[in-house]
């Protein structure tokens, strides 16, 4: 993706005040209480066991903590996790 | 998401997961688009996950990218639940057979009753439902309706005026109502109708045979009233003959007249008895009454329609005390003629009719009244007579 084509984004992002998700291509989490996560827009597993769970994003890595973590349904871009979770990192890697 | 909806009727595999590069592969396996469910990760590194049989074997190619191995653990759904059944399919058929048997058996006849018949002997029922295609172990459903079988017996077995054919579970009764036929009258000798008593003739029918006597004539007991030879023949003289006849009675009536009542006092005691042995239980103690009746009431243990040898027995000690009553002369006499007109009517027929009655004689003496008393009565007086015939002496 040229620097244009993602600053041209942005500027639509905030103008017309889309979600960011769609349009950027970020992840989006959903947490239900500590059991159930819902993740979009990932870019695959990297590490799984059941303590914790390492997913790759477009920017970065998401690393779940918990115990138990079972991966309830996965799909190219989304997945349903269940367990105890007790803790979720967001670790961002600007893109070079 | 649960499993997919369909997911039991294709079968799904429980398969758990062993290598090096086993989140390469479960990546691998999202973007190929095959569906699991379920990833567990297990401790010694391995992972366990659901899938559709269908997709199973597309995971070949990616096992061998990732170098992955597979393992089958658990096997559920239709598909392996049909395959399980077939292995044992002589127990299904074995359970179908039973079925169908149980199920055949209940479809034949297996008992006939008849009921109802007196006069008919059940074996002839029996033939005559044979014949119309009811007998035991046939089929239900091949018999010909019931209204129909009913008509049919009813024709074929004379001496019925109606007959019934119901069916409860594989019990077919034949209910039989008996036509009540015309009593057979006995063969009668040729006879002469006679006179029971000297009696004066106050109406004569002959029906049959000829009339040897008019109204108002004095006939002797014995004699012929209706003859049996008619125009030379011997027949069988038959109608009604009345006539005025006197009776005489003698007549006793004490004046105390004694009557046994009870006075209220009772005493009750209970037993319990096994067959002929009884033991008392409640009640003890004498019996203070001078003249006393015992009641006795069994009360045993029953089953059902059985009676057990074993049960309660009560009886009841009522005393009695005699009362005198005492009739006064006229009430006495009363009670006399009363007491005898009832023994006329007994004695000659309900439809005598007493026309009249004396007292001839009366006297009261050791405490009873004696009478004599004539009653004249207007009865039926024919009596039969077989004629004997000559016997050529």
């Amino acid at each position: 993706m040229s620097r244009f084509v993602r600053k041209f984004r942005k500027w639509t992002v905030d103008a017309l005040d889309l979600p960011s998700d769609l349009v950027l291509d970020l992840p989006r989490l959903t947490l239900i209480g500590g059991k159930q996560l819902y993740i979009e827009n990932h870019r695959g597993v990297v590490h799984f066991s059941p303590e914790s769970l390492h997913l790759k994003l477009s920017q970065g890595m998401l690393e779940v903590e918990g115990s138990g973590l079972v991966i309830k349904e996965i799909m190219p871009e989304e997945v349903v996790i269940e367990g105890r979770i007790s803790g979720i990192k967001y670790r961002e890697t600007e893109e070079s | 998401m649960k499993a997919p909806v369909f997911s039991q009727l294709h079968g799904t595999v429980t398969v758990v997961i062993r290598g090096e590069n086993i989140e390469r592969f479960i990546n691998e396996l999202s973007r190929g688009g095959i569906q699991i469910w379920n990833l567990v990760p297990l401790p010694d590194g391995k992972m366990e996950m659901n899938l559709q049989v269908a997709d199973f074997f597309s995971l070949r190619p990616l096992l061998k990218k990732t170098g992955c191995r597979v393992r089958v653990k658990r096997r559920s759904g239709l598909p392996f639940t049909m395959l399980r059944l077939w292995r044992r399919k002589w127990f299904g058929v074995g359970f179908a057979l039973f079925v169908a048997v149980i199920f055949s058996l209940s479809q034949l006849v297996w008992d006939i009753e008849v009921k109802g018949n007196v006069q008919i002997p059940e074996e002839d029922v029996l033939k005559a439902a044979r014949e119309e295609g009811l007998y035991p172990f046939q089929w239900i459903f091949s018999l010909p309706g019931q209204d129909k079988l009913s008509a049919e017996l009813n024709r074929k077995l004379p001496g019925t005026s109606w007959v019934g054919v119901s069916r409860t579970g594989t019990k077919i009764s034949i209910q039989i109502v008996e036509a009540t036929e015309p009593k057979e009258q006995g063969l009668v000798s040729p006879q002469h109708l006679v006179s029971k008593a000297d009696a004066i003739i106050t109406y004569i029918f002959a029906e049959k045979g000829q009339p040897e006597v008019k109204k108002n004539d004095r006939v002797k007991k014995g004699q012929i009233l209706v003859s049996g030879f008619q125009g030379g023949k011997a027949v069988v003289s038959k109608g009604e003959v009345r006539g005025n006849v006197w009776h005489e009675y003698k007549i006793e009536i004490p004046l105390v007249r004694k009557q046994k009542v009870y006075t209220g006092e009772k005493k009750e005691r209970g037993y319990l008895f096994f067959g002929k042995t009884a033991i008392q239980l409640t009640g003890y103690g004498k019996v203070a009454f001078d003249r006393s009746q015992v009641l006795t009431e069994f009360d045993p243990l029953t089953w059902r329609s059985l009676k057990l040898p074993i049960g309660w027995m009560s009886e009841k000690v009522l005393e009695t005390t005699e009362l005198e009553i005492k009739l006064s002369r006229e009430q006495a006499l009363k009670d006399g003629i009363e007491r005898a007109k009832r023994d006329v009517l007994a004695k000659n027929g309900a439809t005598s009719l007493i026309l009249d009655q004396k007292i001839l004689h009366e006297k009261t003496d050791n405490g009873k009244v004696y009478m004599k008393v004539l009653f004249e009565v207007e009865q039926n007086i024919a009596e039969e007579l077989p004629i004997v015939h000559d016997q050529g002496e």
